[in-house]
């Protein structure tokens, strides 16, 4: 038996606490209705106004764009350099694999703007243009480690049998990574992507530093927000956290279906 | 990990293969921005441009001189309540996910219950407080419909409790997938044997759950610590005068002082407690996982 204490206690403490995630942004959605110049209570009655005004905003729609297209950039980017990089540390020992690893996983835990004025000190040094590119690289350099210790977790747990089995019936690496190894990792890689994903379409800190004249979704934000809070603000926001919920279900919907099927497709 | 002990020519062609290009990346975007961060650390500033130089007077700066020490301390110190408060909020929706969902189905609805919050815009998530604790707030205008005060109340919004309270709330989901993820480890057997030799469900939970997930629960609020000890966004948009943070203060040296060494300065630091920080949440990572 898994149960432990009270059900009823431990759902009625789970459900609070629930209800505080979500409660906020409900608050965001309900205003994003109100047809009042500003956001407070009395509710003064239900509006689309402010969601059609954002249709009409020619800056926030390009930084959409900026947006996806850096995330993409991003996503490429720690794919390519991240799944080499996981391989690398999970089925090779090389001297100084465990600085390696620390200096990927520094990223992590290290204030995004600390990587920024790294960053823009050495594109200063190199006298790169900031711009849209210098933002990919900032934040794909930030996010590899997603990548990495995704995957490096899925290959740890598929092992290595089937890789052997593999060279032991006569394929070569091209064929056993081709074959065995990228198919055993795709969930784990496309659930990498997806994270690296939305975290870089949310990203502030490192884009804060590094941006150039073309600015991302979230810089637009930060600039309505500094300055005056209207209601568009709350019909922007809605459709933000109604867009990630999208891709959230979806993402985790991909991932585990890919999970749950065999590891290796047959060789 | 045996692959060195036998290392054939072959081997070591596909370890360069795969390790050749992430070491060339990490060490132009990482290594080499790091190092220049410590070259400007060394320098100093004169007519607000860089002098290059071999000091240390700014590193020794960041402990000795105002505001940097207190600020870093304030930080720290926000940074330790949001872990705290996360994880306090998050272990009964932790415990309820792993002890008393039932169903498969019914456990990945709330798990996506828990991620939706996560993934939600940062920003949005911050603004949400503001105009939740804002002097035209939701609080203050139903205090004021429920006539407890006559005047909107400014103790809610801009201070430490606020920046304390946006990051708690920004950082609960990562709490609960990081305690989950423990708690599911905790084989079903070991919970049996407890009941069978007649403990409570008190000393099954003080005795047996909370020490077995404790490693795996300070991994996860050392990485919480970590963000929000480094966060700018709370300060800048919750936060008053009373609760700049380490972030904000480089931007400020950055931008409006133009003191590049003191800022790479400060980076160095901070770099160097996030260093520490990595080694100790994967000494515990590694421990919780032996454990079973």
């Amino acid at each position: 038996m898994r149960e432990l204490g009270s059900r009823r206690t431990s759902w009625a403490l789970g459900w609070s606490v629930l209800a505080f995630l979500y409660a906020p942004l409900a608050v965001m959605a309900v205003f994003s209705f109100n047809d009042s110049d500003f956001t407070g209570l009395p509710f003064q009655g239900f509006t689309l106004r402010w969601y059609g005004m954002l249709l009409e905003d020619d800056r926030l729609l390009e930084s959409v764009w900026n947006s996806v297209y850096v995330a993409l950039g991003v996503v490429g980017l720690s794919t390519l350099f991240g799944l080499p990089a996981a391989i690398a540390l999970d089925r090779f020992d090389f001297p100084g694999k465990a600085w390696f690893a620390r200096l990927v996983l520094l990223p992590i835990v290290l204030p995004g703007v600390i990587t920024g004025v790294a960053l823009l000190l050495f594109y200063m040094a190199m006298h790169f243009r900031l711009s849209l590119y210098t933002i990919m690289l900032g934040q794909g350099t930030g996010l590899m480690c997603i990548t990495i210790t995704e995957v490096a977790a899925r290959l740890r747990r598929m092992g290595r049998s089937t890789e052997e089995a593999a060279r032991t019936l006569g394929a070569n690496e091209w064929e056993v990574l081709r074959k065995v190894t990228l198919p055993g990792v795709m969930p784990a890689l496309i659930g990498a992507m997806l994270i690296a994903f939305s975290i870089s379409f949310d990203e502030i800190a490192v884009t804060y530093l590094l941006t150039g004249r073309q600015n991302t979704l979230p810089m637009t934000l930060w600039s309505l927000l500094r300055r005056e809070a209207t209601p568009e603000v709350n019909a922007v926001s809605t459709l933000v956290i109604a867009a990630s919920v999208i891709l959230i279900v979806l993402g985790t919907w991909l991932s585990r279906r890919g999970s749950g099927e065999p590891v290796a497709a047959p060789v | 990990m045996s692959v060195a002990a036998a290392a054939t020519p072959q081997d070591r062609r596909q370890l360069l293969i795969w390790l050749l290009p992430p070491l060339l990346w990490f060490t132009v975007f990482m290594v080499i921005p790091y190092g220049m961060l410590f070259y400007y650390s060394l320098g100093s500033t004169e007519y607000m441009t860089f002098k290059p130089g071999f000091s240390l007077a700014n590193l020794v700066r960041v402990f000795r001189a105002e505001p940097y020490l207190s600020v870093l301390l304030k930080s720290a110190r926000i940074g330790a309540f949001t872990a705290i408060g996360a994880t306090i909020l998050a272990y009964p929706v932790a415990f309820c996910l792993a002890f008393h969902t039932r169903s498969a189905r019914a456990k990945f609805l709330i798990y996506l219950l828990v991620i939706v919050p996560w993934w939600a815009a940062y920003l949005v998530k911050a603004y949400a407080w503001k105009t939740i604790l804002g002097t035209n707030g939701i609080i203050n205008a139903l205090l004021l419909d429920l006539h407890l005060i006559h005047e909107p109340l400014t103790l809610f919004l801009y201070n430490q409790f606020s920046v304390v309270l946006t990051l708690v709330y920004i950082f609960t989901p990562f709490s609960i997938l990081s305690i989950y993820a423990q708690l599911e480890r905790i084989p079903t057997s070991i919970i049996e044997a407890s009941s069978n030799l007649g403990a409570t469900t008190l000393e099954t939970l003080t005795k047996i759950i909370i020490p077995l997930s404790i490693p795996g629960v300070i991994a996860g609020a050392i990485i919480t610590f970590a963000l929000a000890t480094g966060d700018f966004i709370a300060p800048a948009l919750v936060g008053g005068p009373d609760a700049i943070m380490v972030s904000n203060v480089v931007i400020n040296l950055l931008g409006v002082a133009f003191d590049w060494p003191m800022a790479a300065s400060i980076g160095i630091v901070v770099i160097g407690v996030g260093t520490a920080l990595i080694s100790v949440s994967q000494y515990l990572e590694h421990r919780a996982q032996a454990r079973f």
